[in-house]
């Protein structure tokens, strides 16, 4: 990711060399070949709360769109990691796995959860890729969740 | 000749002008990100002295515990309880007080623990009307102390007794590597707080899981209920690092009659008399009748967390995932059970075992 692709809206960063899908707060980079690494955005990983654990699937289970692929614990809150997309796993990030606080650090990089192969294509076109579509959908989220006290002052 | 002088380090971060706070409730007072698997109204917010040396004593369960192997950094009961100056947490109450239902200041052993415990109260309670409770250090304590905690305005006080028999609790908490905390000091200071607190005003947290039977536990419940002391039933969860990592949690199934049977006990009036035991000291059967006790289940409450209430009787210190990760079955729950819940409560407790 080049810097330029970076941005911050109300002091969350958010990667714009990216697809997201908004429910879930995953982000899907495509790397060519439809081949795509999948990750979670800054704003999904504070509002869980300081991450305790992740399990990720092994390469080779099937992807299914909207569906979990994995499980995050954080210290007073436990959630799916919902794929965004249909296909089957290539590769998992042990890193992330055995330090869940390297989501936390670099989410956009290093952080990554999974990489992936698509079975349809077409699913990128349902997520948001619009620059202006991401950091308004962004920007409204971030409002939310400060309005529910989700996010510390 | 250039004279070197001493390099002062920052000054310790320590009570009374800095204190710990259970995660939960830095979420609840925005000081901390984050969000509960299922929403509900949280108010009850926990604070704990903090100083350097830690505690002073030495609980073989405690991960606070002096002889403890770790560093405890931000990890105290294994998740993490920041550390914020007292003063903005103050001004966060006051900030907060209309969603708040009750606070408490859990103390340590430390020689400066009973002056700290009370300048913070004094700091809270001139700006916060929520209820307050201490959870005292009874080595710290005597009868004038009580007292003077009393006139400056705590409604409750906790005593964490832990492990409910004597023996338990010397081979715990007494004749341990750096102990020395005495069982009849603890039952001075819930004699005296009952005295001077109240009925209903006093509480003893009871652990359940310690190596105890579950005939010891509905001693000491019926004890307490008869001089009007809550008992507070607390899981037993291996704290990492400390002496006792590797002991078992107790099974749900004992948990939730534990609950059950104190619930009886404490708000339905059961005696002793009616609960059976084997030569274990294990539970084996209930003398009530099943509607009765069937009733009292599907009310929920025996399973909720057991904590000082809120001003007007509602739940007040609710600690969620207190003693439970959240990807694991409740254990007791921060919120009314839903019918869900309840289905699977009684699937947890079995009495068709225990009663009939
Ligand atoms: S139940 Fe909660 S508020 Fe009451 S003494 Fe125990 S920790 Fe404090």
């Amino acid at each position: 990711m080049t810097d330029d692709a970076l941005r911050e809206v109300s002091g969350f960063a958010i990667a714009l060399d990216r697809a997201y899908a908004p429910a879930t707060h995953m982000w899907v980079r495509p790397t060519g070949d439809l081949h795509v690494t999948i990750g979670m955005d800054p704003l999904g990983v504070e509002t869980s709360g300081t991450l305790a654990q992740l399990s990720l699937p092994e390469p080779g289970q099937v992807l299914i769109a909207g569906q979990p692929f994995g499980q995050l614990e954080a210290v007073k809150f436990v959630g799916p990691l919902t794929s965004p997309v249909s296909g089957t796993v290539r590769a998992v990030n042990a890193a992330a796995a055995a330090d869940p606080g390297l989501v936390e650090r670099e989410p956009f990089t290093a952080g990554w959860l999974i990489k992936a192969i698509l079975s349809d294509p077409a699913d990128l076109g349902k997520l948001l890729t619009d620059p202006q579509a991401i950091t308004d959908w962004y920007a409204a989220r971030i409002a939310d969740y400060r309005l529910s006290g989700a996010i510390a002052r | 000749m250039t004279a070197l002088l001493p390099v002062l380090g920052s000054p310790a971060k320590i009570s009374p002008d800095y204190v710990r706070i259970s995660y939960a409730s830095a979420v609840a007072l925005a000081m901390k990100s984050g969000r509960f698997s299922r929403e509900f109204d949280f108010g009850g917010i926990n604070l704990l002295l903090n100083y350097d040396e830690g505690c002073l004593s030495d609980c073989g369960y405690c991960g606070l515990a002096r002889t403890r192997q770790a560093d405890y950094g931000d990890q105290f009961i294994r998740v993490e309880w920041p550390l914020v100056r007292t003063g903005e947490l103050v001004d966060r109450m006051a900030e907060h007080e209309d969603k708040l239902t009750r606070l408490c200041i859990s103390m340590v052993t430390h020689g400066h623990a009973y002056a700290d415990t009370c300048d913070i109260t004094k700091r809270i309670a001139a700006r916060v009307k929520t209820p307050l409770s201490i959870l005292v250090a009874p080595p710290t304590l005597n009868r004038h102390r009580l007292e003077t905690f009393k006139a400056i305005g705590v409604d409750m006080i906790g005593i964490g007794l832990d492990a409910v028999t004597e023996q338990l609790f010397r081979s715990i908490r007494t004749d341990v590597p750096a102990g020395g905390l005495k069982w009849e000091k603890y039952w001075e200071v819930v004699t005296d707080s009952r005295e001077i607190f109240g009925p209903w005003k006093v509480n003893v947290h009871t652990l359940v899981g310690l190596g105890e039977t579950d005939q010891d536990l509905i001693e000491i419940f019926t004890r307490l209920r008869d001089q009007q002391i809550f008992s507070y039933l607390f899981c037993f969860n291996p704290e990492p690092d400390s002496r006792m990592a590797s002991h078992p949690k107790s099974p749900l199934m004992r948990w939730r009659r534990i609950q059950l049977a104190k619930h009886l006990i404490e708000t339905e009036g059961y005696q002793a008399g009616q609960f059976d035991f084997d030569a274990d000291g294990s539970l084996v059967h209930l003398r009530a009748s099943r509607s009765a006790v069937d009733a009292v289940v599907s009310q929920g409450v025996a399973f909720m967390t057991n904590g000082c209430p809120g001003e007007q009787g509602e739940p007040g210190c609710t600690r969620p995932y207190g003693s439970y990760r959240p990807s694991e079955p409740f254990r007791d729950y921060p919120f009314p059970p839903a019918a869900t819940d309840l289905d699977q409560i009684k699937a947890q407790l079995r009495l068709d075992e225990v009663l009939g």
